[in-house]
């Protein structure tokens, strides 16, 4: 193998891998007071590895457990960007409650890098590798509010519950390697078509509960609400978005490329899962009076739809691709306008205290509104092309039944995004809200205007671009 | 019955005996010394696969390093186990079935990897004098398993990093000794030669 | 009767009677060796040391073992009986496994493994073992304090020790402890304090490396041992006696055996790591598998080990206990990052500086 062909192919990584240890020296010396600076290396070495990632090469290194095709590379350059998001929330966010520590960037820079590795894995082996990669740093920015019962809470139960998943997922890729004899996925492939058997498919179902558990997709769900309630909403903005798109892309890999002629069979086993997500996710969001806790059942919906795409096989990638983009866009703003809002010092959390937000901050009401009828798929707004592509590529592969449930989910969750609605516009004010800090404004914006004119000048240019990154994919 | 029989019987026994103690003794300080005893079996069981490589790794990582930690906090720890094997017979049954199945599998592992031959298909490498196992386990993970052997090497820093951001506190008001500092000072700067005359003293 | 000896159980016999003369002659020299501690210890206080048993007190030892051995076992009542037994029995018996790999003579080791020095490394890991068990299944406070401590300081120094063997290795290209001596042989400039050859040139870098890893090395193996100035776990002044404090009669004697043992063992480790092991520092005249060859080299190295050992009794009689903070800040702060760039150094040789 080529060492330099390797190193060409994995240069964001050798980049993440790489800045993250000299960064972590340097904030070493430097202590907590440098921690602006250490936040500004860690988002230029991030937005490095992104163009190397846009403007990389495609092939497969490392004997094939490293593989770069147009799916990572699309992930890998939205997940370096959204990491650079957080890295900016994250350092006013940390420095306003006195709780900043230099780690926080890094651990965000190594998440980012155990995210890739995710998103490029193409044996069981490096699977496993990226997502403790990935998931050891996420428990720590859980518990990075180490004063906070909360934070602390999060931290241990998301560990706890993690730790419990990775051993679903070593045990499923121990019996996938016993019965196909290969941790590479083509050879499981190859294998799994001369001569499929029982155990199998029976570690192929623990490797899927361990992956649905990362994507807190239901019956795997029962640690989001509290891990989102608990964790620094920065840290939260993150867990909704980034990891979840790389968990759903090796989800996709795994899937459709060692178990490729096996489709029937998993194809169950997710529709199950996705169902599942999009009704819980719809009917416990109803319940929540806090508004971390309703974005977590959002969340929960949101993965459905995510796995419904999955399920529609090749044609479904393009469109995972592109309603990931768009919910982590959408979940970025309103995370961030969760951030933007505090009333005498005192963070916003409870939706009841939204009431008559329109009266107190005009510029957030409508930067709300726009995300929440985004949310819940109004046209023209991002969220409606989301699921647009989505329901029209499980359509495409005759899951309409499907489909169609999804519809109904997203409607009956539309119910709780249409409260906040009437709360905001219509109701008394509690009281008078603080100003929104600089970041946290700048952002929300952004995230609003992307979500209606943005959006499609995007969709015009990025969506052949997810398509094209789809080409090839899963063989 | 050959010496090296002996040997793996009589290690595979003990590692078996311990391993069982370990879950059944009723002392927790017990408990890891067995399991330090089940380590101990195993590496020379390992020895007995030619692995002498792997069996004193398993000896000074895990013997020497993890499990000391282990008894260290399992000694310190004043834990109630009579209050802990409360539920125990509650949970035996389900315990006992969960167990069952995941014995199940493994053994049908072994099955299809012993008769079929799955992942028997990997012929292991064999060592020779020339080529000892240190050797070819070192080849192959700075070869072939490089990405995955960084790769670990990371999360290995994620969970340091992350050991230390949870715990490391540095209280303001208490004074740490400064080794440096005590050294490099020197008399001129701490006492002060003051010529008195008899009988007047200093005046502060 | 050719055939018997090359089957296993042929193997086995020479392998246990190599093991019993090794265990024997390593008793009887530890009892000569502890009346030399002892009278190190007395000159630098100006005192005669044990001068009555025998000519020049040279009995003492044996004198000592008989009255260890005669007294009665006193085993405290809230103690973990079998645990407590148990303690002493497994230091003696860990300090005399590691004498396997050791080579005394060219040829002469019981088990001339491959992985020797990771062997030894593992084994004197164990050590740890006999003293935090005895610690706690004393059921008394001193003991277990000097129990935890014990483990902590061992568990600490021997990462340091680690990385230090780690530069002898990457300078020697072997984990087998012959080959280590073989290595250095041909005179006391290819000894390995001094760089192992070839300083010449770019090799210059690895004297002072070198030199410097076997100073910290001999440190770090007072720190293994629990000797002073690191003898913090037995430090009688805070802690009576440390995990020692309810031993007496037989089980004492296996503990102090085991420790002593453990010392003379690390300072076979430094000779064999650093100064050539039995290398004569000139080359000889003498054929390489001759006996006189064999007895000058056994002699060479003996004489190495007894000069270690003093410099270990030397420092117990003159140098002042550290205190645990400090102890701890020596061996993580300034001994591990030390060593690490040692290492770094080393394979950084290795790689551009030259070959073997």
């Amino acid at each position: 193998m080529d060492f330099n062909l390797a190193l060409h192919l994995g240069l964001p990584e050798t980049i993440l891998a790489v800045s993250s240890l000299l960064i972590l020296v340097f904030g070493a010396f430097r202590g907590d007071k440098g921690m602006i600076s250490v936040s500004a290396l860690c988002g230029v070495a991030l937005i490095a590895a992104a163009f190397a990632a846009a403007f990389g090469h495609q092939g497969a290194a490392f004997g094939g457990s490293f593989i770069v095709d147009g799916v990572a590379l699309f992930a890998k350059v939205a997940i370096y960007i959204a990491a650079v998001f957080i890295i900016v929330l994250g350092q006013g966010y940390f420095d306003r409650v006195g709780a900043g520590r230099f780690e926080l960037p890094i651990l965000i820079l190594l998440a980012a890098l155990g995210m890739s590795l995710m998103v490029s894995a193409g044996d069981l082996i490096s699977l496993y590798v990226g997502l403790e990669l990935q998931s050891l740093a996420l428990y720590v920015l859980a518990a990075f509010r180490r004063d906070d019962a909360k934070s602390s809470e999060a931290g241990l139960k998301y560990f706890v519950l993690g730790a419990l998943s990775s051993g679903l997922l070593l045990y499923g890729a121990s019996l996938v390697y016993g019965f196909a004899g290969s941790m590479n996925f083509h050879d499981i492939a190859q294998s799994a078509t001369t001569n499929l058997n029982v155990g199998l498919i029976f570690g192929l179902v623990f490797v899927i509960c361990g992956l649905a558990f990362k994507v807190s997709a239901a019956p795997f769900h029962m640690w989001t609400p509290d891990v989102y309630e608990g964790a620094p909403t920065p840290i939260v903005a993150f867990f909704a978005g980034a990891p979840k798109f790389a968990a759903m892309v090796l989800f996709a890999r795994v899937l459709q490329t060692g178990f490729a002629a096996q489709a029937d069979q998993w194809r169950q086993v997710v529709l199950v899962l996705a169902v599942l997500s999009f009704v819980i996710g719809a009917l416990g969001g109803l319940m929540q009076k806090d508004i971390k806790r309703l974005l977590a059942y959002s969340s929960i919906a949101n993965m459905g739809y995510a796995l419904l795409a999955i399920a529609a096989g090749a044609v479904g990638i393009p469109a995972l691709l592109i309603f990931f983009v768009l919910y982590m866009v959408d979940t970025l703003g309103l995370f961030t306008v969760q951030m933007a809002l505090s009333r005498k010092g005192e963070p916003v959390t409870r939706i009841d205290s939204l009431a008559g937000l329109s009266k107190t901050n005009m510029p957030m009401t409508i930067v709300l509104t726009i995300l929440c009828l985004s949310v819940l798929g109004m046209p023209p707004f991002s969220g409606f092309w989301a699921k647009y592509f989505v329901f029209g590529a499980a359509i495409t592969s005759g899951l309409w039944q499907f489909a169609a449930a999804g519809l109904v989910a997203s409607v009956v969750a539309a119910f709780y995004y249409l409260r906040i609605l009437k709360l905001m516009w219509f109701d008394v004010p509690a009281g008078d809200m603080d100003k929104s800090p600089l970041e946290t404004r700048w952002i929300a914006y952004a995230a609003a205007a992307f979500s209606f004119p943005v959006v499609i000048v995007f969709l015009v240019y990025v969506y052949p671009l997810a398509q094209s990154a789809a080409q090839g994919f899963g063989s | 019955m050959t010496v090296i029989a002996i040997a793996f019987y009589l290690l595979a026994l003990v590692t078996l005996a311990s391993g069982l103690m370990v879950i059944t003794a009723k002392n927790p300080v017990h408990s890891v010394l067995y399991l330090i005893l089940a380590f101990f079996s195993s590496a020379g069981l390992f020895i007995l696969l030619g692995a002498e490589f792997l069996a004193m790794l398993l000896v000074v990582v895990y013997v020497g390093a993890v499990a000391v930690l282990f008894l260290f906090v399992v000694m310190m720890l004043d834990v109630d186990f009579v209050k802990l094997r409360q539920g125990f017979a509650n949970y035996l049954p389900i315990g006992l079935v969960v167990g069952l199945v995941l014995m199940g599998e493994l053994v049908a592992i072994s099955i299809a990897v012993a008769t079929k031959g799955a992942a028997a298909g990997n012929q292991p490498l064999v060592a020779t004098a020339a080529e000892p196992n240190i050797k070819m386990i070192g080849h192959a993970l700075y070869s072939t398993y490089i990405y995955l052997f960084e790769a670990a090497g990371f999360v290995l820093l994620v969970a340091m990093v992350g050991a230390i951001v949870l715990t490391l506190r540095t209280r303001p008001n208490v004074k740490r000794q400064d080794i440096f500092s005590q050294v490099t000072r020197r008399r001129k700067d701490a006492v002060e030669i003051v010529p008195v005359k008899t009988g007047e003293g200093i005046s502060e | 009767m050719d055939n018997f000896w090359a089957s296993g159980w042929g193997w086995t016999i020479i392998t246990v009677g190599e093991t019993l003369a090794v265990i024997m002659g390593v008793m009887v020299s530890l009892a000569f060796l502890l009346w030399g501690d002892r009278k190190v210890w007395a000159g630098v206080q100006m005192r005669k040391g044990p001068n009555v048993v025998g000519p020049f007190g040279l009995m003492q030892s044996f004198a000592d073992f008989f009255k260890f051995l005669f007294k009665e076992v006193i085993i405290p009542a809230g103690a973990d009986k079998a645990i407590f037994l148990l303690a002493p029995l497994l230091t003696f018996v860990i300090a005399f496994l590691a004498w396997a790999v050791i080579p005394f003579a060219p040829g002469w080791v019981v088990m001339n493994i491959n992985v020797g020095i990771l062997y030894l490394l593992g084994i004197s890991s164990l050590g740890v073992y006999g003293i935090i068990m005895g610690g706690w299944a004393s059921n008394s406070k001193y003991p277990f304090l000097g129990g935890l401590r014990s483990a902590a300081q061992m568990v600490s120094y021997e990462v340091s020790i680690g990385f230090i063997i780690v530069t002898v290795i990457l300078l020697t290209g072997s984990m087998n402890l012959s080959d280590i001596v073989t290595h250095q042989g041909g005179g006391i400039w290819n000894w390995n304090v001094f760089g192992g050859g070839g300083q010449l040139g770019l090799g210059i870098i690895k004297l002072p490396v070198m030199f410097g890893m076997m100073v910290m090395f001999y440190i770090s193996a007072l720190a293994e041992t629990n000797r002073p100035p690191f003898d913090l776990p037995d430090a009688e002044s805070e802690l009576v006696a440390g995990y020692q404090v309810e031993y007496s009669s037989t089980p004492y004697l296996l503990f102090m055996i085991g420790e002593y043992a453990n010392i003379v063992l690390m300072c076979a480790m430094i000779s064999i790591l650093f100064f050539g092991g039995w290398e004569f520092p000139v080359p000889l005249p003498l054929a390489h598998d001759g006996l006189p060859y064999i007895l000058i080299s056994l002699l060479t190295f003996i004489v190495k080990v007894v000069f270690w050992f003093l410099m270990f009794a030397i420092a117990k009689a003159i140098v002042p206990r550290y205190r645990y903070d400090q102890l701890m800040r020596l061996g993580w702060k300034v001994f591990l990052p030390l060593s690490l760039v040692a290492v770094i150094i080393i394979a950084g040789y290795r790689v551009y500086g030259g070959a073997l």
